[in-house]
């Protein structure tokens, strides 16, 4: 399965962001300020969400640090599987641009995108087989009602194979988008591609 | 007396998560957690940066960095009082992570941040109100904005939009300081829930 995936307004296609509130001018920006913008994210200097955010620089950079060492780093749980987690939170927490972009780095890692057609169209029953189940609950969960989580929650993703280096990596994954979440949608707006006839 | 938090930690040393999870060095799951360095660097440095402002550290400064002394004058490092401008004082920082602890019922964060304000010292009524969720009573104040930012930040991000930045500018923020208040609430939604995991963690593995 590929293409294009329209469900309950959240989709794979690529979206752009706008800030509401002025922007740092990456022109005009300090030393400091370029040189976290370029350890962020390889297109910082031409996204809203970063200018925005390099207003402080320190912050992003610790946020930046974090959310790449959580996302990025090898070992542990599969990196198709953190960006599931990353989309089941985005999808709960109503963030279409972040649930556009997880969706896509979802497919380019795993080369399918059944898992995300089901997270979109109700993701408390998303997942393929019991380990992508057991990761879409947890992710729920710790997104609703954090201070629920207990030892049966982590039986549970033990039971379904996760070890426990990946359910950390887990955790750290679902954690960190309650953070980037948050920003996306309260800081900017997602703009999305003109339709061709309207 | 020494200074404790109430997580038994020192104040002002050792890892925050830690201290509030209880993991002690000696515990499987502290070597787990500490295999991912990075992350837990990044996450200290960040409650450093937000409630330990000029609190520099050996180690802050990384290469690449723009050291001190490279500073043009008048800019400073976030987090710390600009000339001029009030910024975020550690008082409100604090009652805003308060705020954002309760209305998310960890219990383990609040007592942490309870105790910080404690030793800060904040404002009476505007803690009283805090403590009891009625942060719309107080005058309107700056602080009240930020808030009742806190509030739907954490219960209804979905609910965001333009018009609470535009609130929070009126109420006198410069947009800088809406960054950082933006990101402490965003910051402490991510450090309630990886302590939360944690703690679970740490139950199952002494089962």
């Amino acid at each position: 399965m590929s293409g294009i995936i329209d469900i309950n307004g959240y989709t794979n296609q690529t979206l752009d962001w706008k800030a509401w509130l002025d922007v740092v001018d990456p022109a005009c920006a300090t030393p400091e300020q370029t040189a976290v913008l370029e350890m962020s994210h390889p297109k910082a200097k031409v996204s809203d969400y970063y200018l925005f955010l390099v207003h402080q620089p320190e912050i992003l950079r610790q946020r930046s640090e974090a959310f790449n060492a959580i996302m990025y780093a090898p070992g542990g749980l599969p990196r198709a599987e953190r960006e599931l987690s990353s989309t089941v939170v985005s999808r709960i927490n109503g963030c279409v641009y972040c649930a556009s972009v997880h969706a896509q780095r979802f497919e380019q890692l795993a080369k399918r995108n059944d898992t995300v057609a089901q997270v979109f169209s109700d993701p408390r029953s998303a997942g393929v087989n019991q380990r992508e189940q057991a990761i879409a609950r947890f992710s729920i969960k710790l997104t609703e009602a954090p201070n629920d989580i207990g030892p049966d929650d982590m039986r549970a993703l033990h039971d379904a194979g996760l070890s426990r280096d990946e359910i950390l990596d887990l955790l750290h994954a679902a954690s960190i988008f309650a953070w980037a979440n948050r920003l996306m949608l309260n800081l900017g707006e997602p703009v999305f591609p003109e339709q061709p006839g309207l | 007396m020494e200074k404790t938090t109430t997580a038994g930690a020192p104040a002002g040393t050792g890892d925050v998560i830690d201290a509030i999870v209880g993991l002690q060095a000696s515990d499987p799951l502290h070597a787990t957690r500490h295999a991912r360095k990075k992350v837990v660097d990044a996450t200290q440095a960040s409650y450093d940066l937000f409630f330990r402002p000029g609190d520099v550290r050996p180690g802050d400064v990384r290469p690449g960095d723009v050291r001190p002394g490279d500073v043009r004058p008048g800019h400073v490092r976030p987090g710390r009082v600009r000339p001029g401008d009030a910024g975020l004082p550690l008082a409100e920082r604090l009652l805003v992570a308060l705020h954002a602890s309760l209305l998310s019922g960890s219990d383990a964060l609040a007592r942490h941040y309870r105790a910080a304000l404690a030793e800060a010292g904040a404002d009476p009524q505007a803690l009283a109100a805090v403590e009891a969720g009625c942060e719309a009573d107080l005058p309107a104040t700056r602080l009240r904005e930020m808030l009742l930012f806190t509030r739907k930040l954490i219960l209804r991000p979905v609910e965001g939009d333009e018009a609470a930045l535009r609130r929070l500018k009126d109420a006198g923020m410069a947009t800088p300081d809406i960054v950082t208040l933006a990101q402490l609430v965003a910051f402490l939604s991510y450090q309630i829930r990886l302590a939360a995991g944690l703690a679970a963690m740490k139950a199952w593995g002494s089962q």
